[in-house]
């Protein structure tokens, strides 16, 4: 219960006090009314805390009172009250958010108004759902619940038990299992994203030990395709992408070592608590570990303001709001991967909805407040990176060292330097307007350029007082020498992740320690408040809020303390989580339907016991995805049948109780993928810099061009979770197929069906050509006609044709050739969807 | 269910998500289909059915359009000082610098109109101006995802996808959105800019490159496969149906099956009216001369909008067309920081002549009166110079303009200061003029929404207002 619940505890005789015309009961209705529409729709904005306008409905004084416009309220004169004019209306002003206020809502404020607004002294409103409210599910303590004691032969795991009880619960009854066939598909799809070849679907089907689908789930699991499957559904959830996005789309060459890390840790089933932990701080965490600094590549994951960080000056409005939104793309993805909470909605007010207060955000800014999205160097040689270490160390110090100096030297000009500049600023114009061919031209304004800038810098240079110049030249020297140094070790390698060290690039410099966090009104750069600590929300029970850090200039301590919050066994939310992640991915729904936001706007868990037991389990058994994954896939609620069945269909068409498996569409990678290998042109290739398949020209605006890409060319037949991911300029085969956009936090995809889909499942370059190779394949693989369309359901649909589809087809191929009957077996609804 | 909102629904418009249980319970019921007696609105009655925007990429200079300064013509050469420090994208503030073209009043409103536009100039009578727009970035990347989505980030969905998502489509042969891009390549941000975001792909912007050979992605087999003939293709996709059929025999009561077989029809019908729709020779040689679509200046962006008017026609929701590319040199957009008077000059001419032809031609056909035209950049540009003969980024001021259905044509709302440097009064961001046109299609701005990742998003954030002194 709300401890100073307005409407329940001291409502009553006050009410009666101050309308002697209205019986206590009625008012108490009315008051209780305003009470839940202050609460709802106004609170969040006018409290205490956050006194939006400098108005607060928190308390009757701050009530009276009013904000910057005067009083809110006039009692017993709802017509010159303030807060009638902002709520009612035909455009009502307030609440800002969601839906304006009903008439019913609008009549009951302005009636209480007109009753004298009764607001007994000492009695505050509390906004809605913050940490006074009733604890919301996912933030209760894990506890493992007993599975239900029900009998039933169908039962297979602990798991079974919840599904089946609640199926009783509900007046349904589970399917039978599938056939052998639907299975070895289903599973080879869900854990590999490829069909399984037609000798594999022959020997499970005929393999009658009692252990054949347990061998089958392991042999899956120990395969590196599983990573590859499931790497890039975790890639979906961190909107990883390849190349910056917004303008001047510049690619990120060096993004791949996160993707690859992604996948070797699903295949090496890395503990859970340990992939968190590598992500957000395994540069701090684990030193001497390559993934270490690879992992933290998912900070850097998401788009970047190439032209807002590179090219806007420091000091500058938009340079604040460029890291401001940059950190906030940070905590965004990082909250809603790892504990599927939407704590960036509360970037300008405190959550609307969950007890995430605009504090707890911008705590959170405080966390990533050192780092930056850049190349960063590591060493694959444990000896060479203990080696690199203390020189970068000392490197770092130089540099911070420099940093003031520089800044004084870059601010030193005179007229002649200004003469300079402008002579560069024309030929930078002439440079930028040449025209392809003009070679001598572009080499002699080159030669120009770089004499000018020498100039200039020798001339700033001596413009310097004598004792800067000899602090510049002597950070300079032992600059050069430390470089000398790291110089004579081997070449280390790079990824694109979190960093707080880089080399400058125009504009964009590293934060040398990490840059002040405020807490901004409305958020608002131009609205700064007191400075943020670092931390995380504070719903969490038995866990702090606001980290204890003991160095504040050790921005990797920030993040470290994030990550072992994170982790922490007792942290309900996580483990929900990710479990609830992996279900979602083998279902096509989550027990919880939104898997990234278990917040009050998100979904309840249909199965919550469920949920938590499957949370405890997996947690205490040491974090194995893998563990899981075998769990779940040997369940009986998994083994079912997807056939509809009427009697069930009338009580839950959308099969939210699992009383069978769902069918699924395959996503963009899988149809691309399965069309490869049945094909026979798959590339089994893994890892490495990622494939380009389409035109590239690195221009000012770099350009994308899908269209001019050799769809026969090796980079086509490579896995599509090696594609390289373009934000700005998608890969429209892929787009149709509900392939997302990497600058959005993806959790789960759509799946639509449309006509540009389904001409480019028929028309795509890929897709024909592989149609030919498809045919040529079959071709070599039987003598007659109906022996090769029995060839091609066979790979492609796992299935013998019957006779009249081996008709149909045999009788289209003799007369438009066999590629074309391939096509249409890659455009049937059975290779789309799976049973 | 009828048939287009059967299709629809799985294409994932509105009206079909309605439907879903799971949202039911999430209380988006409430929100409702497009209703005949609102005129096809979704809230209220529809002024207007369709859109077309025209989105000059780059940034296209207020003092040298439309928003008339004799200051600047008065004071040319000296000091640039509003009274405040000048914040820049890229330089210091040069010298107030007049517009290299002459102005003239226009129509019976008697609107100021550079020398640059004559042709838009002619339909001022129609155009309903706002000088008074402001960005909330200065950066191109940035500011045109504002343009566009409401939000300064990649990844939300664009005006066009939401109006897709609210009103469905007005035909079964073409799809409810389309886009023209510049025919030199993409203005910043990419198909980015017409994203469906969090929304359903269907509501993505199709692109249309008229220019190119292959005008849609996939919409006839490639030319090198030899194996797909007329005759091949009739067949084969009778057999694929019939193949499709026998499976869903089996399956009955998964309504997706069912949906993806009407997705080759409809794929079927695209395939015939795409072509026909693209097909301007038809047009009558005055058509194609009001257009400019034989002169080499006019040519592109005049025949985009010719296709757009034939798009329109053909049920299509919202078109948009651009006018620009990317920032690269030579300049092929409006973002003239080096030289107003010649890429300006190459941009406004291009533009000038096509644009003023759509209104007319919408006039003459009784179309203009239901389809909204809304003429949109991302910020302007500043009335001092940079270098000695270009201008920087402008976000404070800019102008936009809206003409036909439901608009009140020689309005105008909003001023710039004496300046055009930033608004004197009444700052309209993109938010006000986004729900200004969802207003006018018969849409409550406030109550088109869509949940992701734990927020109702709306086209216009937490803001807007409909501006009521636009509107007839």
């Amino acid at each position: 219960m709300h401890e100073q619940s307005w409407a329940c505890i001291q409502f009553g005789n006050a009410v009666v006090a101050a309308t002697l015309w209205a019986t206590a009961a009625a008012a108490a209705d009315a008051t209780a009314s305003v009470k839940k529409v202050l609460e709802q729709s106004c609170l969040g904005c006018h409290n205490s805390t956050i006194k939006t306008s400098g108005l607060s409905l928190a308390t009757v004084s701050e009530a009276r009172k009013g904000g910057r416009r005067g009083a809110a309220l006039v009692p017993g004169n709802p017509e010159e009250s303030l807060l009638m004019r902002m709520i009612s209306g035909e455009k009502p002003k307030m609440p800002p958010y969601g839906a304006p206020l009903t008439p019913e809502e609008v009549a009951q404020v302005r009636a209480w108004i007109f009753q004298g607004a009764p607001w007994p002294d000492g009695l505050n409103v509390n906004p809605r759902n913050t940490t006074s409210a009733p604890e919301w599910w996912s933030l209760k303590p894990l506890s493992p619940p007993q599975p239900p004691a029900v009998e039933s032969e169908w039962i297979r795991t602990p798991v079974d038990g919840f599904i089946v009880s609640k199926l009783k619960e509900k007046g349904l009854t589970p399917s039978p299992e599938a056939d052998r066939r639907a299975l070895i598909r289903r599973l080879t799809y869900d854990l590999h994203g490829l069909p399984p070849a037609p000798e594999d679907i022959d020997a499970f089907a005929a393999d009658r030990s009692p252990d054949a689908y347990q061998k089958l789930v392991d042999g899956l699991l120990a395969s590196p395709r599983y990573g590859e499957r499931w790497g890039r559904h975790w890639l979906d959830v961190v909107h990883y992408g390849e190349s910056h996005g917004y303008d001047k789309d510049k690619q990120r060459p060096h993004a791949w070592p996160y993707r690859d890390f992604v996948i070797r840790s699903f295949n090496d089933d890395m503990p859970y608590s340990r992939f968190v932990k590598e992500q957000l701080a395994g540069d701090v965490l684990y030193r001497d570990d390559p993934d270490g600094v690879i992992g933290t590549g998912f900070i850097a994951a998401g788009p970047w303001d190439y032209v807002g960080h590179v090219e806007l000056r420091e000091g500058t409005m938009d340079k604040k709001i460029t890291r401001l939104l940059d950190r906030d793309d940070m905590v965004a993805t990082t909250m809603s991967t790892f504990v599927s909470l939407t704590a960036h909605c509360a970037r300008c007010h405190d959550h609307k909805f969950d007890p995430i207060s605009q504090e707890d955000y911008y705590s959170l800014q405080a966390v990533f407040s050192g780092v930056d999205r850049a190349d960063r160097p590591f060493d694959l040689n444990p000896k060479v990176a203990a080696q690199r270490r203390p020189l970068l160390d000392q490197r770092r110090a130089i540099q911070r060292g420099l940093q003031p100096l520089l800044e004084i030297e870059a601010q030193t000009t005179s007229p002649e330097v200004q003469k300079i500049d402008g002579d560069l600023r024309a030929l930078g114009l002439e440079r930028a307007n040449l025209q392809a061919g003009e070679s001598e031209r572009r080499k002699d304004i080159q030669s120009r350029f770089d004499r000018l800038t020498q100039e200039r810098k020798d001339l700033v240079h001596s413009l310097l007082d004598s004792e800067t110049r000899a602090a510049i030249d002597g950070a300079m020297q032992k600059l050069a020498a430390v470089d000398r140094q790291i110089g004579a070790l081997p070449k280390p390698e790079l990824v694109y992740a979190a960093t707080s060290f880089f080399d400058r690039q125009a504009n964009f410099t590293p934060a040398w320690q990490p840059r002040v966090v405020q807490v901004l009104n409305r958020g608002n750069v131009e609205a700064p408040g007191k400075p943020a600590q670092p931390g995380t929300v504070s719903g969490v029970r038995g866990l702090p809020s606001r980290f204890e850090i003991s160095d504040p200039n050790d921005e990797g301590a920030r993040r470290a303390a994030l990550a072992e919050w994170i982790t922490d066994p007792r942290n309900p939310l996580t483990w929900r989580s990710i479990v609830n992640r992996v279900w979602e991915y083998h279902f096509g729904a989550g027990i919880v339907d939104t898997p990234s936001d278990f917040g009050r706007m998100g979904s309840k868990p249909t199965h919550p016991e469920l949920l938590d037991w499957l949370a405890v389990w997996f947690r205490d058994n040491g974090g194995s995805l893998k563990k899981l994954h075998r769990l779940i896939v040997t369940s009986a609620v998994y083994r079912q049948s997807s056939r509809p069945r009427p009697e069930c269909m009338r009580i839950d068409a959308d099969n939210r109780y699992l009383w069978r498996m769902n069918a699924r569409r395959l996503e963009a990678e899988a149809v691309r993928d399965a069309t490869l290998q049945i094909s026979g042109k798959l590339d089994l290739t893994m890892g490495g810099p990622s494939v380009q398949q389409f035109y590239f020209k690195d221009d000012h605006s770099p350009v994308y061009d899908y269209t001019r890409f050799d769809v026969d060319s090796p980079a086509s037949f490579r896995r599509s979770v090696y594609r390289f991911i373009v934000r700005s300029v998608p890969d429209p085969f892929m787009d149709s197929l509900d392939c997302p956009d990497a600058s959005l936090l993806t959790p789960k995809r759509n799946v639509t069906l449309t006509a540009i889909q389904a001409l480019a499942m028929l028309n795509n370059p890929f897709m024909v050509k592989q149609a030919e190779y498809f045919a040529d394949r079959v071709q070599n693989l039987a003598l007659s006609l109906p022996e090769r369309i029995a060839a091609a359901y066979r790979l492609a649909l796992g299935r013998a044709p019957r006779p009249d589809e081996t008709e149909a087809l045999a009788a289209y191929a003799a007369q438009y050739g066999l590629a074309n009957a391939c096509r249409l077996i890659l455009n049937s609804n059975e290779f789309l969807f799976i049973d | 269910m009828d048939r287009r909102r059967f299709l629809w629904h799985w294409g994932g418009g509105l009206g079909g998500v309605a439907l879903a249980h799971l949202l039911g319970e999430a209380g988006l019921l409430a929100q409702t289909s497009p209703r005949p007696e609102f005129n096809g609105g979704l809230h209220h009655p529809a002024r207007a059915k369709r859109v077309i925007q025209l989105f000059m990429s780059g940034a296209a200079s207020q003092c040298d359009t439309f928003d008339y300064k004799p200051r600047l013509i008065r004071t040319s050469g000296e000091k640039f000082d509003p009274g405040e420090k000048v914040e820049l994208f890229q330089s210091s503030p040069g010298a107030v610098m007049k517009s290299p073209w002459d102005w003239k009043q226009y129509g019976h409103c008697g609107k100021w109109v550079s020398g640059l536009l004559p042709h838009i100039g002619s339909c001022v009578d129609d155009i309903a101006f706002i000088h008074s727009m402001v960005s909330k970035s200065n950066v191109h990347g940035p500011a045109t995802f504002m343009q566009n989505t409401g939000f300064v980030l990649p990844g939300f969905p664009s005006m066009g996808a939401w109006l897709s998502y609210g009103l469905g489509s007005m035909n079964d042969n073409l799809p409810a959105f389309v886009v023209l891009p510049d025919s030199r390549g993409f203005a910043p941000n990419g198909p980015g800019n017409w994203s469906s975001g969090f929304l359903p792909a269907s509501n993505q912007g199709t692109m249309i490159r008229a220019s190119s050979p292959n005008p849609i992605f996939d919409l006839h087999p490639p030319k090198s496969a030899a194996f797909i003939s007329p005759g091949s293709e009739k067949a084969g996709l009778t057999l694929l149906n019939k193949l499709n059929h026998s499976h869903m025999a089996e399956r009955q009561g998964d309504s997706r099956l069912e949906a993806r077989i009407a997705s080759y029809e409809m794929a079927a019908r695209l395939q015939v009216s795409a072509p026909e729709v693209l097909d301007i020779a038809r047009e009558s040689a005055a058509t194609r001369n009001l257009y400019g679509v034989d002169e080499a200046i006019t040519a592109d962006f005049g025949r985009n909008c010719l296709i757009a008017r034939r798009l329109l026609e053909r049920g299509v929701r919202f078109v948009q067309v651009w006018s620009g590319a990317d920032n690269g040199f030579p300049r092929r957009n409006w973002d003239s920081h080096e030289d107003i008077a010649k890429d300006h000059g190459d941009m406004g001419s291009s533009m000038d002549r096509p644009a003023a032809a759509l209104i007319k031609d919408l006039k003459a056909r009784g179309m203009l009166q239901d389809t909204i035209v809304y003429w949109t950049t991302e910020f302007g540009r500043m009335p001092c110079s940079q270098g000695s003969k270009g201008r920087d980024h402008n976000p404070f001021t800019f102008t936009t303009w809206l003409a036909g259905g439901g608009i009140r044509g020689g309005a105008t709302y909003g001023e710039s200061d004496e300046w055009s440097y930033k608004p004197a009064d009444k700052a309209v961001y993109c938010y006000d003029v986004h729900a200004t046109v969802l207003h006018l299609v018969g849409i409550d701005h406030r109550r088109l929404m869509f949940r992701n990742n734990g927020i109702d998003r709306r086209l216009t954030d937490v803001h807007g207002e409909v501006i009521r002194e636009l509107l007839a």
